[in-house]
């Protein structure tokens, strides 16, 4: 019977569990690719970012304010074209198409055509905003400004993702208790937050929890939109790492900044998980 | 409490008509069922009554008002469903209290009602649960507290014992009976089951391909059906359709069924009938009333011996089929007269209780 199991488990164990031991292995040596000495140095790399102020006082607030950010635009969007969808309307599949493009475009592509589109020269928006009497406008030379536009085209990229399987859970439900909620005198306001809400809390949850785990680790969007700048500024976790390891050459460290993203997540998709848990037990 | 009236209602889907113009005149605190097979539209007329489906012809009254437009929250029903319809996030209390929260009623009162359902229906011990702690007769019981807290003019009920096992099916049903007793709102029920609309109904009402077959107490139509179809669907076993003719023999009526095998129409039905001489017929027979002969009837011309195919011992009674003309026909005798398979049996067929059917028009005559 394990033998069965043998080669998925020959290849988990040597495309994931080897990567990761040598990650971690490479987290605790001095190893740079300049200078590969591959000493022993304990947790020095793992002190050094946990009190390194960019670490702290950026790239995390920045990391978990795209992760919280995105995931809820595009939970509040997904959830409202899952309904407009759901309904029956003359271009209904046009509408569904043209809602779901965002998804089949890579992300690379979609961070692209999203950082023209916000060009200060060339860009439509600022074509736009020219048009109707604003001055221009440097959306990428400025933090918050530059963020937002990580924050819209990555919510812009998952709202379809949300959308879709949230409508696959609203065509699944039951119709009974909508029409006892109708027999109730509920309200289409009351019926959405007494019945539909809570009856999607499972899936919502589920959705949540992947989509978390996903944006904490967001790296293509912020790359070619910002890529981290201006000035670190809009540095995210996966950016950290990215530039430790590829652009300084510093494998150990790198390696060391990697882990301890893996272990924040680790803790914060854990919490998550027990309270989805305890709401999908309760809406079962 | 209120009267509800049906007049001329149909339902169109597409091209489909579901319901073809449906009277009904429901009084007040009567327990109306609504019985038929998969299709026959008695859903779709229940669903039309709680406002869940459009009228396409015809009014629908609640009491006096005209309800074709209004909302189901406005008509001030209640509706038990075949799969409960619980709300899964709430508990009991929660959910058998949520219409009256929706509409403002004092949350002491709210308390009382619910507290005085829930005793009704012996599930105060089950308040602060949710429904998947509950058992599937739990759960109805739920639901049928739902609707009495809300003390609504007209109960609905869309099969809503269909999905509990026989025997709990037998319990709830009584439970329904006792709470009707009880609480005294009219009410209209959906069954597929005979059983379930003979024993709980005021008047049935046997719908047939969206149309209503018959209307009439349980009584009514077991005894006098109108058609082949309610006196086929009425009553388990079924009835016996036979083919027949009816002949002139001296100064009575014969029913012939085969060269072998003919009865005298009883003299009282004679004339009745008399018009009928010459015709090809359906002789309807309940299984009741072909049975082993008893002293009084021994001799009579509507004895007659057949071979048994099939027999079917139920402890107070056994089934006995045999084939009359290809058909297979169902009789019912004293466990103690049954002969086996294969045994040829000495039967008795009384014609008191006959139906004739045309079986042009499938009316009984």
């Amino acid at each position: 019977m394990l033998l069965l199991i043998a080669p998925a488990a020959a290849v988990l164990v040597l495309f994931q569990v080897v990567p990761i031991v040598i990650g971690a292995n490479a987290s605790f040596r001095d190893w740079q690719l300049y200078n590969p000495k591959e000493t022993w140095i304990g947790f020095q790399h793992y002190a050094s970012i946990l009190s390194d102020p960019v670490f702290l006082w950026v790239v995390l607030p920045n990391t978990f304010l795209l992760m919280f950010a995105t995931v809820a635009i595009s939970l509040v969007l997904g959830m409202a074209l899952a309904h407009l969808l759901n309904w029956s309307f003359p271009g209904h599949r046009l509408v569904q198409t043209v809602i779901l493009l965002p998804q089949m475009i890579a992300p690379v592509i979609a961070a692209t055509s999203m950082r023209w589109t916000f060009n200060d020269q060339f860009g439509v928006v600022a074509a736009f905003l020219r048009q109707v009497g604003f001055g221009q406008m440097s959306w990428l030379a400025e933090r918050w400004p530059s963020f937002l536009i990580v924050i819209f085209t990555d919510a812009w990229i998952w709202t379809p993702w949300f959308a879709l399987i949230l409508l696959a859970a609203l065509k699944s439900l039951p119709r009974e208790p909508f029409e006892a909620a109708q027999i109730d005198a509920a309200g289409r306001w009351r019926t959405f937050t007494h019945v539909t809400l809570p009856m999607l809390r499972p899936v919502i949850g589920v959705c949540v929890l992947i989509r978390s785990i996903d944006a904490f680790r967001t790296f293509d969007q912020v790359w070619v939109i910002t890529g981290g700048g201006p000035a670190r500024s809009t540095e995210v976790f996966s950016i950290y790492a990215y530039v430790e390891t590829f652009l300084n050459l510093d494998f150990g460290r790198g390696s060391a900044a990697a882990i301890i993203g893996a272990l924040i997540i680790l803790v914060v998709a854990w919490l998550m998980y027990r309270t989805i848990d305890r709401l999908t037990n309760i809406s079962r | 409490m209120a009267e509800v009236a049906l007049r001329n209602v149909s339902k169109k889907y597409d091209e489909v008509e579901a319901v073809r113009n449906v009277n009904l005149e429901i009084p007040d605190k009567e327990f109306l069922v609504l019985v038929g097979p998969s299709g026959c539209g008695k859903s779709t007329t229940l669903r039309m009554i709680a406002g869940l489906e459009e009228v396409s012809g015809g009014d629908i009254f609640i009491g006096t008002e005209k309800v074709n437009d209004v909302p189901p929250k406005d008509r001030d029903i209640a509706m038990v469903f075949q799969n409960y319809a619980l709300y899964p996030h709430m508990t009991v209390f929660e959910n058998m209290s949520f219409g009256l929260r929706l509409r403002r009623v004092p949350k002491p009162e709210i308390r009382e009602r619910v507290e005085h359902a829930a005793k009704i229906l012996d599930i105060t011990d089950l308040l602060q649960r949710r429904p998947k702690q509950l058992s599937g007769g739990q759960r109805q019981r739920v639901a049928m507290g739902r609707a009495i807290v809300r003390n609504p003019k007209v109960f609905l009920f869309d099969e809503p014992l269909s999905n509990l096992d026989a025997k709990l099916r037998v319990q709830m049903r009584t439970e329904i009976k006792r709470v009707h007793q009880k609480v005294k709102t009219t009410t209209v029920y959906v069954t597929h089951d005979q059983v379930e609309a003979m024993t709980l109904a005021d008047r049935v009402v046997v719908m047939n391909g969206g149309r209503v077959d018959q209307v009439g107490t349980p009584n009514d139509l077991y005894h006098k059906p109108r058609t082949r179809f309610v006196a086929g669907f009425i009553g388990s076993p079924t009835m016996n359709f036979i083919p027949c003719g009816l002949q002139q023999s001296g100064a009575g009526l014969n029913l012939q069924i085969s060269d072998k095998l003919s009865f005298p129409v009883p003299e009282n039905r004679a004339p009745k009938y008399k018009a009928l001489v010459g015709k090809e017929l359906v002789l309807g027979l309940r299984p009741e009333h072909i049975t082993e002969p008893r002293s009084e009837q021994r001799g009579s011309a509507c004895e007659f011996t057949v071979p048994l195919d099939v027999v079917e011992p139920m402890g107070m009674e056994t089934m006995v089929f045999f084939t009359v003309k290809g058909i297979e026909v169902c009789g019912r005798v004293e466990p103690s007269s049954a002969k086996g398979p294969g045994e040829p049996m000495r039967l008795y067929a009384n014609l008191d209780h006959m139906h004739l059917i045309d079986p042009a028009s499938d009316l009984v005559l």
